[in-house]
């Protein structure tokens, strides 16, 4: 018991280290006004362009990518794992149209982006949807079940307006309008 | 300071609103996004099972996933991230910990593990209200929980509530006994003006033996480097430090504190290789930057860049608030005393520690606004505090609010 406290004691003491950086997602969306998709009343056409970027601490933590166990995560272990990596992301993820139209993601690429943390996979991903969308009901729950206070960080773009929201556990689910 | 320097970071009190409007750029980003040239390129540093944490934590995980039903393997496995998270500086932990004690903080009536265990992430996260209402809850349910009044007497010390803090500390004399109730009324006697006894004090407890874990000894050695500083007795606190970190060597909070003593004896160049390894930390970030800038290095400002991003990025997420860190970034690396000024008061609203009156202290001398610190000082007078940085200041901004007034 006595050990176990003394253990504690410093936990206790010592708790407080932190606003060090938490975990967090960038998730930045662009409408596209081109023509082809201003006519996606005909046939599914390309409606947004996203990047999601994500931090490869978190994707280690769920998905153990670090094969060699060393602490030094190489690329090339992360390209060996882009299969995972766009599997566990994707369904975290939901887009659909607020008219009742159906939507889906594509994945397009992933690359790798810095940020001031740390390095992140960079998803890139195109929506389509199968008839004028109008709005889009935006769907997040990324690392929520194993870290709520992790945090997407949202930014839409459309023409010159730019819109930002704060994804959480409390603030998961949001209506889209380009 | 050293107590709770590690609490000096997080000072978050959000502003989700904020944030989010400020979060035109996208997440400060560094370079367009790229593919690696080679496999082997190194991306991240990960923890590792290389290090005895790591294995340790992914023990726990083994035992709590065998039976995620059981709250003591839970609160063990909690205890493990928020410690990993203080240790290396890296918030993630704290979050995963916050995830495992979930489904027994929303019953209708958590039970005083998991309350207590809260608290400690609360704590961490400085949403010092939050975890206050947790612990009195925790001790109301169990009032011989010596976590629980440690915890309490830790909140109640970094807030400057100095009365309580010491009643604290007899509870935790009568709950865990005496050598970890004098390393409490130690630490606390460092705060009102009697750094000496306090070392004294710290002495015994840190005589408890050679069977306590080496982290409560190199908790008791960074407590009396603390006070030693206090004292203005250098030799002896650098000891202090050194004694500290041979036992825990890759530890933020001590890293860190340690980085500030040399800071201020003018041994940047030290800082340099003291933290090289953990640049990971925004905590050891901000000192590199400042070694970086003392040394007037051409790397200054890429530093002060991206510890500019780092600040932004916490300010996305809804941290609005980082206080003391966040306003000795803008007096020493900006130039700001305004914006520091600014950040510095805000801070003192939420925690009191000696480094929080010597940033506020600071910041209104360099704004040249003496009367912004009057709070603070009256604080200082009525506690006592002695400080051989933190006197002098006071002094001057005293004698500065006179010639003012006539």
């Amino acid at each position: 018991m006595r050990k176990t406290l003394l253990a504690l004691c410093t936990l206790a003491v010592s708790a407080g280290a932190g606003a060090h950086s938490a975990s967090d997602a960038y998730l930045n969306i662009v409408s596209d006004k081109s023509p082809s998709a201003a006519a996606a009343a005909s046939s599914a056409a390309t409606v947004l362009h996203g990047q999601w970027d994500i931090a490869l601490r978190d994707l280690e933590f769920v998905l153990k990518l670090n094969d060699r166990g060393d602490g030094e995560l190489t690329w090339g272990e992360v390209r060996r794992h882009q299969a995972e990596i766009e599997k566990y992301a994707y369904a975290h993820l939901h887009i659909a149209g607020v008219s009742g139209g159906a939507c889906s993601i594509e994945p397009t690429r992933q690359m790798i982006d810095e940020h001031a943390d740390g390095a992140y996979a960079a998803l890139f991903f195109d929506v389509k949807c199968e008839r004028s969308p109008g709005g889009f009901a935006l769907n997040y729950d990324l690392f929520f079940s194993i870290d709520p206070s992790h945090r997407g960080i949202l930014v839409m773009r459309s023409g010159n307006e730019v819109a930002t929201a704060l994804l959480s556990p409390q603030n998961a689910g949001i209506t889209l309008n380009p | 300071m050293l107590a709770f320097a590690c609490l000096m970071l997080s000072c978050m009190a959000g502003a989700a609103a904020d944030a989010a409007a400020g979060a035109a750029a996208v997440g400060a980003a560094f370079k367009a996004p790229y593919i690696p040239a080679g496999d082997s390129d190194v991306l991240q540093e990960v923890p590792s099972v290389t290090d005895p944490a790591v294995a340790s934590m992914q023990g726990l995980r083994a035992q709590f996933t065998a039976q995620p039903q059981g709250l003591p393997a839970a609160i063990e496995l909690a205890n493990a991230y928020v410690d990993y998270s203080r240790q290396i500086g890296d918030a993630h932990f704290a979050g995963y910990a916050e995830a495992i004690i979930a489904p027994w903080m929303a019953k209708p009536l958590p039970p005083p593990g998991a309350l207590l265990t809260q608290a400690t992430i609360l704590q961490y996260r400085h949403q010092f209200d939050d975890a206050r209402v947790l612990l009195n809850k925790a001790l109301g349910e169990d009032a011989r929980n010596a976590q629980g009044w440690l915890t309490l007497a830790t909140l109640d010390m970094v807030q400057g509530n100095y009365q309580a803090a010491r009643k604290d500390c007899a509870q935790v004399t009568n709950t865990a006994g005496f050598d970890l109730g004098l390393a409490c009324s130690g630490n606390l006697l460092s705060y009102t003006g009697q750094a000496s006894r306090s070392l004294d004090l710290l002495g015994h407890a840190a005589g408890a033996g050679d069977k306590v874990p080496a982290s409560y000894q190199a908790w008791i050695q960074g407590l009396m480097a603390e006070s030693a500083e206090r004292l203005g007795d250098w030799p002896q606190a650098e000891s202090h430090y050194l004694n500290a970190l041979k036992l825990l060597p890759r530890d933020n909070f001590l890293l860190v504190a340690y980085a500030d003593f040399l800071l201020d004896r003018g041994r940047a160049k030290q800082v340099l290789r003291l933290l090289r390894d953990h640049t990971q930390s925004d905590t050891a970030f901000l000192r590199l930057a400042l070694a970086q800038s003392a040394l007037r290095s051409p790397e200054a400002v890429r530093y002060t860049w991206i510890m500019a991003a780092r600040f932004e990025a916490l300010r996305q997420r809804g941290s609005d608030y980082f206080g003391r860190e966040e306003a000795r970034f803008a007096l020493q690396l900006q130039h700001d005393p305004r914006t520091a000024l600014d950040m510095a008061r805000r801070n003192w609203q939420v925690q009191r520690a000696p480094w929080d009156a010597r940033v506020l202290l600071e910041a209104a001398k360099a704004a040249n606004q003496p009367r912004a610190a009057t709070e603070a000082l009256e604080f200082l007078q009525q506690t006592g505090l002695e400080d051989p940085i933190v006197d002098p200041l006071a002094q001057e901004l005293r004698s500065q609010m006179q010639s003012h007034g006539k």
